[in-house]
């Protein structure tokens, strides 16, 4: 017998028509099942996700087929990679009979899989058979034996599991039985090429050829319905996955991160703003829900979570779905609870990891600025004063403008008001403008900028809050007015270029503020004195320390920032020990989203939490480079016990005490 | 039902304050602005009694001074008042509290209010004159510090704060003037439709001189930061010294030791 | 110079702060007469003429019926000033006497200058001299800023009545609550900051707000720390004070803080850092370590 099979032996070619159709039936049910979703997708506004389709299909073929975003994380995510791959495999190995039974061969007389190709072939499709055995296996002692905390268990999962696992195994029995009753008596060597049909085979062998040839056609057909009865599952259950997971790759946001919708304001006809319910999302929104397949990444991430206040990301997406599947006309906001919607930080975690690509925060941050815009709600009265205090003073302290740049007084610091040419506009941040702790950040940057030869300017009592705090508790109308009179302030003086010190400004300024109008360079310090040292404008001597360093949300997570701080450290010495969770893991200091303007009152404190991670490290020192981290580690170790452990500092301070004149 | 509030837009009392020119009243520059905290009750209690009679009940908003006066007007709009009246006067800093209220009694004099709501008193001159003199021109019956208020079908049911925490109960009938003490309610935070709405409600602008017919009753002189208190003293030594030292201070800068 | 003192009267009993008025009209160097709505039993320890009106027919508050006493009173007496606390009594009456006689007021005056009055302006930060156009004036004044005068005595009585229920109906005092602490109308406030070393330590700083008659203030980290009750807490997120004497005791005036004290009309701090930042609002630092300054302050303050 030579290296090939005779594809329908035994089940006979009559079988092909009835085959197709059954087939057809199966992806019609497959097809109707999305087609009856489509109407909930649909309550959900308007939204392009389908511009730069090349770009967008590039990314689905290289997520979906890489894994990459699944294999991230290890527990679970090899198991499922490999499980794909396998499963991949012997969709398309299928495929291939497919085509060369009922085109190949009828057609055009060829037969492919014959001779060596047919042997790979074999070999290649058994092994991936057994790695998706072997790891489907492992997914389900993971689920069923160690159970990790936070994984719900569902119908679904018993469903799909179970499924999965049967047409396998009948695959290789089916297999198995066929080899029985052919090649292991016509053509020993070809069997060894399919390893694990061999050995079903020979679990087979000694049934009578009757037998065998019954047993081959039952676990066929049996094989074949099932695989249908895969299809016609999909839309159905947690296997939707397969269609909605990946097309989410193909919908998810071409914007850079942390991109938020500005709202037109002067748009009058528009009396409803924020999402207060689920028609008020729009229909991606919605989809999302559909692909999530609760794996609990983004809640294990998730700060919030993580000290005990009522917010997870899955949760959020969960009660999102059912409201839209059950009960469209349901009070939102009532649903997630005001508690979970003002516990997040805007850390990213959740999206960052997320290997289905669904926006979190943006949905928080809709249901924030209902609760804001439409209710004039706030998370607590202290948060009320603040924003009231930005209103009329440009600063969350309260302290009158005037005294904004103050701070700089002995410094020798030009004010943009007087008209003189500089270099860069320091947009300093209300913080170091106001805060003793971080005003002295400022005035180091102050100083390594003049060793550096660069001349700076302040806006000093002309700048404002540049209105991120407000943006992500939701008042859109606030932020955009601080913004505009920043922006116009910024264009009015012919600013070139902008450095900050604060993460925050710098997301602002750079990316949110191109909505309103600005658009020129703005770089966070990090980079800039980076691009400092590699010119050699800066030259700093190394004094040696040994450090842990701290990636803010705001720098890491959202704009990559996560290699150059830690050069310059080095340059400056330092020796680093990283905390576990750091570059793209790192767990948030607690005041994001607005949080800084707001107390911690549900659960344990984060900020504590993240400073239990610093000293794990043995470090004496925590290095950081945003003001809000900053104050929330100066906290955090005093009322953690800390305080002559631990010492937070930023890198300016750091590189101030180094500099080479 | 026809209903008035008075505001006064004051400089946030962070600021530092510098003598103006003639060293009789604050210099404006670098002054950020505001709407007077308690006014803030009383627009709130206004625009609350306003939504309780609903249609038919027409709430006005008034405020005395210079241009930048109308952002304080906005928020009080904002906040649910119906239509505004804007008193232009760029002088409005240097009439007395007889002037003011003279001001705003001959506005309200012809309008027939029913009730008419002001702060206890206004953050910067803080004479706490302006409300009840206004009641007294216009024969209005009048009560002062309230932190509780019903109104039923003509009657008003008030509560004023008293020293001690204690408060009196007091009942007055329309038309009346109260003024608003901090603890009456919580000012709401206007939302984005209603600042939306604001745009388009109705601002007439009065010139002062059409309503102004008093003179001054008092001038006042000079205005000028308090007699230093020596700087920040920094005491240092034995604990026991320094008891006595601090005491001492106490008794002679402050009134709280006797 | 003439002055008709307004005494004060609540609750059945003449309140104290009326002795206040004397210490004011002695200051002035007026002749001084008083009125008061009150009652035979309880008459000022005060040798001057007083007109009296029963408080039982009159009522305590009933500034319309009052204000005819006072215009009455006014007419027999002629006075050049009209004299009343800055009270929740006086300043509710005050006006209503000015508009009716057509005179100036000066409000909650604290001084007595050459040329006018002093008083406080911009939340206390600043002060104006206020001169009355008109030949007499009313004046209302605030409370503590002049002394107690209690010359003894019995004062020579005038009765006096009017007629008229006035249009203000009072029905009756409500108790303060007690509840939380409303550190917001505190006139004196000692605040514990972590300084203080330990829990155990709050009782000694509480000691001395009540030494002082004040309250017990905290800044945020002695709160978070479960050291003291949230309803305590000065600062952005807590509450925001402005009492004539605010105490920081092992405070170090980290910005949260300051920015939630610093309308407070007198700061003393007490801290072992010479160079901490609450030493810039404070207007006394006293370099000292709390537990060992502040037992001893509290002893010297109790006698």
């Amino acid at each position: 017998m030579e290296a090939t099979r005779e594809i329908y032996w035994n089940i006979g070619h009559g079988v092909v028509i009835p085959m197709y159709i059954l087939a057809f039936a199966a992806f019609g049910v497959l097809a109707w099942g999305f087609w009856k979703r489509m109407p909930v997708w649909r309550q959900g506004k308007a939204l392009d996700r389908f511009d730069r389709y090349d770009e967008r299909v590039k990314r689905l073929i290289a997520e979906v087929f890489s894994q990459e975003k699944i294999f991230r994380i290890k527990d679970g995510g090899i198991f499922h990679s490999l499980f794909f791959w396998g499963f991949l495999i012997l969709f398309a190995g299928t495929m291939l009979v497919m085509v060369q039974a009922d085109f190949l061969t009828p057609l055009m007389h060829v037969n492919l899989l014959s001779g060596e190709f047919y042997k790979a072939f074999s070999l290649v499709l058994d092994l991936a058979g057994l790695v998706s055995l072997g790891m489907l296996s492992g997914l389900v002692v993971r689920r069923f034996v160690i159970r990790p905390k936070g994984l719900e268990i569902v119908r679904d999962d018993y469903i799909v599991l179970l499924l999965l696992f049967v047409i396998l195994a009948t695959g290789f029995f089916l297999e198995g039985a066929r080899m029985a009753a052919t090649e292991l008596r016509q053509n020993p060597q070809l069997a060894l090429f399919s390893p694990i049909g061999l050995l079903a085979a020979k679990l087979m062998a000694s049934m009578s050829m009757d037998t065998l040839l019954i047993t081959h056609k039952a676990l066929w057909w049996f094989h074949f319905i099932l695989v249908l009865a895969f299809f016609c599952a999909i839309p159905f259950t947690k296997l939707r996955h397969i269609l909605t997971t990946s097309t989410n790759a193909f919908l998810a946001p071409l914007e850079p991160k942390g991109s938020i919708a500005t709202i037109n304001l002067e748009d009058e006809s528009v009396e409803q703003f924020g999402a207060a319910a689920i028609t008020d999302l729009t229909w991606k929104d919605l989809f999302d829900t559909d692909a999530c397949t609760s794996c609990k990444r983004c809640q294990d991430r998730c700060p919030a979570y993580a000290t005990d206040k009522p917010l997870s990301p899955m949760k959020v997406i969960k009660q999102i779905g059912e409201l839209a599947e059950g009960n469209p006309s349901g009070n939102l906001i009532e649903t997630v609870s005001q508690d979970a919607l003002w516990s997040c930080t805007t850390c990213r975690a959740c999206q960052d990891v997320c290997p289905a690509n669904i926006e979190h925060v943006n949905k928080i941050l809709e249901m924030r600025r209902n609760l804001t815009l439409m209710e004039g709600a706030f998370p607590g009265d202290e948060v009320r004063t603040a924003v009231s205090n930005i209103e009329v003073n440009g600063n969350p302290f309260g302290l009158a403008y005037a005294a904004r740049g103050e701070w700089a007084d002995c410094l020798d610091v030009t004010t943009m008001e007087s008209g003189e040419e500089v270099d860069i506009l320091y947009f300093v941040g209300c913080y170091a403008s106001f805060d003793k702790r971080n005003q002295q950040v400022a005035k180091h940057f102050i100083t390594i900028c003049k060793a550096a030869g660069i001349k700076i300017g302040i806006l000093g009592k002309e700048e404002k809050c540049c209105g991120e705090p407000l943006r992500k508790l939701g008042n859109e109308y606030l932020y955009q007015m601080m913004a505009q009179e920043n922006i116009e302030l910024i264009k009015g003086y012919g600013v070139k270029r902008i450095v900050t010190t604060c993460p925050h400004c710098f997301n602002t300024l750079s990316r949110d503020y191109k909505d309103l109008g600005l658009d020129i360079p703005v770089e966070h310090y990090s980079t800039f004195l980076s691009r400092l040292i590699a010119d050699e404008r800066l030259r700093l001597k190394p004094e040696s320390f040994n450090f842990t360093y701290h990636d803010s949300c705001y720098l890491g997570r959202y704009m990559d920032i996560i290699d150059q701080p830690r050069s310059i450290l080095k340059a400056a010495g330092g020796h680093i020990t990283e905390m576990d969770k750091s570059g793209y893991d790192s767990f948030c200091c607690s005041a994001g989203g607005g949080r800084i303007l707001a107390e911690e009152k549900l659960g344990s404190k984060i900020s504590e939490a993240r400073v239990a991670m610093a000293q794990e490290t043995g470090a004496a020192l925590l290095v950081s480079n945003c003001p809000f981290c900053l104050t929330m580690f100066e906290d955090g170790i005093k009322t953690g016990g800390a305080e002559g452990h631990l010492q937070v500092r930023d890198l300016a301070e750091i590189v101030a005490e180094r500099i080479v004149v | 039902m026809k209903l008035l509030v008075c505001i006064k837009q004051v400089p946030d009392l962070e600021s530092r304050f510098k003598p103006n020119a003639e060293g009789v009243w604050y210099n404006e520059t670098d002054l950020a602005w505001r709407m007077n905290e308690y006014d803030e009750y009383a627009v709130e209690q206004a625009v609350q009694l306003r939504e309780k009679q609903g249609d038919g009940a027409e709430l006005t908003v008034l405020s005395i001074g210079p241009d930048r006066v109308v952002e304080a007007i906005k928020k009080a709009l904002a906040m649910g008042a119906d239509k505004a009246a804007h008193i232009q006067d760029p002088a409005a800093a240097a009439k007395d509290p007889w002037q003011i209220a003279s001001i705003i009694a001959a506005y309200a004099k012809d309008k027939g209010f029913d009730v008419i709501f002001t702060g206890m008193q206004s953050q910067d001159r803080g004479s706490a004159q302006v409300g009840v003199t206004v009641a007294e021109q216009l024969g209005y019956t009048c009560t002062t510090t309230i932190v509780g208020f019903e109104y039923d079908n003509g009657n008003i049911t008030a509560k004023r704060e008293l020293e001690g925490g204690i408060k009196g109960v007091v009942k007055l009938k329309t038309p009346a003037l109260v003024t608003c003490q901090l603890g009456l309610n919580v000012p709401r935070y206007p939302t984005l439709p209603n600042i939306m709405k604001a745009k388009k409600k109705e601002i007439t602008t009065i010139p002062v001189s059409d309503l102004l017919k008093e003179d001054a009753m008092a001038t006042t002189a000079s205005f000028h930061p308090p007699a230093k208190k020596g700087g920040g003293i920094v005491l240092e030594g034995d604990v026991g010294t320094l008891v006595d030292q601090l005491i001492a201070i106490l008794k002679d800068k402050t009134a709280v030791l006797r | 110079m003439k002055a008709l003192l307004i005494g004060e009267f609540r609750e059945g009993k003449l309140l104290d702060s009326t002795y206040e008025l004397l210490g004011f009209s002695n200051q002035l160097g007026t002749e001084a007469s008083m009125l008061l709505v009150g009652s035979e039993t309880h008459l000022p320890a005060y040798a001057g003429t007083l007109y009296l009106a029963d408080a039982a027919m009159c009522g305590e508050y009933n500034p319309d019926l009052h204000k005819k006493l006072i215009l009455d009173t006014v007419q027999k007496e002629n006075p050049d000033y009209i004299v009343f606390l800055h009270s929740s009594y006086g300043w509710d009456l005050a006006p209503r006497v000015a508009a009716a006689l057509k005179i100036a007021q000066v409000s909650e005056v604290t001084g007595i200058v050459p040329g006018g009055f002093e008083v406080g302006c911009c939340n206390a930060k600043m002060r104006r001299t206020v001169k009355p156009d008109s030949a007499k004036a009313v004046l209302t004044i605030q409370a503590g800023a002049f002394p107690v005068e209690q010359p003894g005595g019995t004062p020579q009585l005038q009765k006096i009545t009017a007629e008229g229920k006035g249009t203000l109906e009072f029905i009756g005092f409500e108790p303060a609550e007690k509840k939380d602490v409303d550190l917001g109308k505190a006139e004196i406030i000692v605040s514990a900051g972590r300084g203080i070393g330990k829990k155990d330590n709050v009782p000694v700083i509480a000691a001395l707000a009540k030494a002082l008659g004040g309250e017990l203030g905290a800044s945020r980290p002695v709160v978070d720390a479960g050291w003291v009750e949230h309803s305590h807490q000065v600062g952005t997120t807590g509450q925001t004070v402005s009492p004539k004497l605010y105490v920081a005791c092992g405070i170090s005036g980290a910005i949260q803080h300051l920015a939630g004290m610093k309308k407070s009309d007198f700061i003393v701090a007490i801290n072992k850092d010479k160079d901490a930042p609450i030493g810039e609002v404070a207007d006394v630092l006293v370099v000292a370590d709390v537990m060992q300054f502040v037992p001893a302050l509290t002893a010297k303050v109790a006698r």
